[in-house]
């Protein structure tokens, strides 16, 4: 853990690698044998098949033309047999094309943002609400989290499922609800100290920015009530939490899920192993496969994942493609649990970037620009087209503590940039000293990369 | 004797110049020279005035990256050839001066390498340096505009 103010007996002691203070929520299921997992998520599978075939057309029309009927399911193995699930699947039939049940029986609905075309809308039966609940309860406890905790949520409600899902979770665990929503940084620490909160729900580039605006105000984060962050919305780099972990003196964690499978929850960082994150293995079948030809990767290598929600009833998608690039591992866990760890996804399949024929990933100019103390790791990518070739501009902020008043030492750092991108990329990126607080924070998901090109016909 | 100078990083876009002014006008800081210079794509604003510290907290409030620093400060009679001599006497006393820009009336702000130094080298020579005070006064007073 980083050097920080750990504040609580037990994420004290988690802090100095004893683990057995921190709650587990369901010990019967989380630290379960392997072989008793893989049962379970058998006869999941095998009900969630027969359920999905019997009452979603569109999935019973690929399965007869694939030849493959629910009886054909006997192993784990032969949910290779089933077709994949893309998310232009999920638009296609929007709105209520894929469901399952009834819609007198669906007691909420959500949505992606769709940020082309049609948003993807899911829906939730009272039993699909129980099984969000309890992963979320599972994750929270992961970081310390306990009944009686003050949860403030910095998540947008809405539509999204980050605030609701989060929402539903830590208020069945017993924990007291500030339904605070995004925006407005100053009433959110004013709320802080008014409330006692001990638990923020925010995206980590907001609460970095809650960070800062605190630390303008005079706000004392260490001697504040708040000790655990939850985070999600977007991924986190390490630097990053670290950052906010010694600055805001709370402990971080950040879960992973999406919308089309069931929204946060579906894995969840714990303290013992922190680039990793637990799947909820009895609700989640998962499989690491080859992006392009969709075949399994080896054990333990990196492929996209591809997850089958078990015992999902209002919309139960089998083999949906994340396009989330990840390795899992079931090695067992100083936390005591044995659910299999993915490692946090840095990028999605979709999300890299093809500059002058050579591939290149959002998260290796974060990664950079963590290592770099004249910059904060906050960054835009705007690639375009110079003379028929792509061109790649990095905005990276300046710190402030970083500026002087010399133009050679801001075009020194400047190069020095510039110097280690194109060590790691392997391309060269122009970069763009911005002023501190000069890229947007997000509520959201981070836009960080704008692309400019024209699609190539 | 020397003065204070404010130097800020700012985008090259519009409106950012203007936020700081804004802020500054808002804290009644008043401006006596400044220098905005630039590579593009950012730039370095450099501004002399009459609070230096309350600039400097107005623009640290405002999250900017900002700095606060020393230059000399050189009082030219409004004749011709005084930049000359003046820029004359820097290089026969070996001073180099890094850049320079002009502020209210004909005052002159040199930064320098070595400040101390620089004063001690132009004690006896006929240039005349100004302090902080000598900026807060309004102009009207030393240079005899003659309106109301």
């Amino acid at each position: 853990m980083t050097d920080m103010t750990v504040k609580g007996a037990a994420l004290a002691a988690a802090a100095a690698g004893d683990f057995s203070e921190l709650p587990i929520h369901n010990p019967s299921v989380e630290c379960a044998s392997r072989e008793r997992i893989r049962a379970i998520q058998l006869a999941g599978l095998i009900e969630q098949v027969a359920w999905t075939y019997e009452r979603v057309p569109w999935y019973r029309a690929r399965m007869d033309e694939q030849g493959v009927s629910p009886a054909d399911i006997r192993t784990l193995e032969d949910v290779r047999k089933l077709p994949f699930t893309d998310k232009s699947v999920l638009r296609d039939t929007f709105p209520y094309g894929l469901f399952a049940v009834s819609l007198d029986e669906v007691v909420e609905l959500h949505a992606s943002s769709g940020t082309t075309g049609k948003p993807i809308v899911v829906g939730y039966n009272a039993h699909d609400m129980d099984l969000w609940a309890d992963c979320i309860m599972r994750l929270v406890q992961m970081a310390g989290v306990v009944p009686g905790d003050r949860a403030q949520m910095a998540f947008g409600y809405g539509m999204f499922t980050g605030g609701f899902g989060l929402h539903y979770g830590l208020q069945k665990l017993g924990c007291m609800m500030i339904p605070a929503g995004s925006g407005n940084t100053e009433r959110h620490i004013a709320m802080i100290e008014d409330y006692g909160t001990t638990v923020l729900v925010a995206t980590p580039s907001y609460a970095l920015h809650m960070c800062e605006v605190g630390e303008q105000m005079g706000f004392d984060w260490k001697a504040s009530t708040l000790r655990v962050g939850l985070f999600g919305g977007e991924p986190c780099p390490p630097g990053l939490k670290a950052e906010i972990e010694g600055r805001m003196h709370i402990v971080c964690t950040d879960n992973y899920g999406l919308t089309e499978v069931m929204g946060p929850g579906v894995s969840g960082e714990c303290l013992a192993s922190r680039d990793m994150q637990h799947i909820a293995e009895d609700h989640f079948l998962w499989e690491v496969v080859d992006p392009d030809t969709g075949e399994p990767v080896p054990d333990g290598e990196e492929g996209e994942l591809v997850l089958t929600p078990l015992g999902k009833q209002a919309i139960p998608v089998l083999r949906y493609r994340t396009h989330d690039l990840t390795r899992v591992t079931c090695e067992p866990c100083a936390c005591g649990r044995t659910h299999a760890r993915m490692r946090k996804v840095r990028s999605r399949s979709d999300d890299m970037l093809i500059i002058r024929g050579t591939n290149v990933f959002p998260s290796q100019v974060e990664d950079v620009l963590a290592g770099i103390e004249g910059v904060a790791p906050h960054y835009r990518i705007v690639v375009d087209t110079a003379r028929g070739l792509d061109r790649m501009t990095v905005h990276a902020e300046l710190k402030p503590e970083a500026f002087s008043d010399s133009f050679q030492q801001m075009e020194a750092l400047r190069r020095l940039v510039e110097e280690r991108l194109k060590g790691v990329l392997l391309v060269g990126a122009r970069v763009k000293l911005v002023e501190p607080g000069g890229i947007e924070r997000t509520t959201g998901k981070a836009r960080h990369v704008e692309d400019r090109r024209k699609p190539s016909a | 004797m020397s003065v204070r100078q404010i130097s800020v990083f700012l985008e090259s876009r519009p409106g950012h110049l203007r936020r700081v002014l804004d802020a500054f006008e808002e804290a009644q800081v008043s401006v006596r020279g400044y220098s905005a210079s630039d590579t593009g794509d950012y730039g370095i604003v450099r501004f002399i005035v009459d609070a230096p510290e309350r600039a400097l907290a107005v623009l640290r409030d405002m999250g900017a990256a900002a700095r606060i620093g020393d230059v000399l400060c050189v009082r030219l009679n409004d004749e011709p050839g005084e930049l000359a001599r003046v820029m004359g006497v820097m290089a026969d006393c070996g001073i180099n001066v890094t850049y320079s820009y002009s502020l209210i009336s004909t005052y002159i702000a040199l930064s320098v390498e070595d400040i101390g130094r620089a004063e001690e080298l132009l004690a006896s020579e006929p240039v005349e340096l100004v302090g902080q005070d000598a900026l807060a006064a309004p102009l009207a007073r030393n240079e005899g505009r003659r309106d109301a």
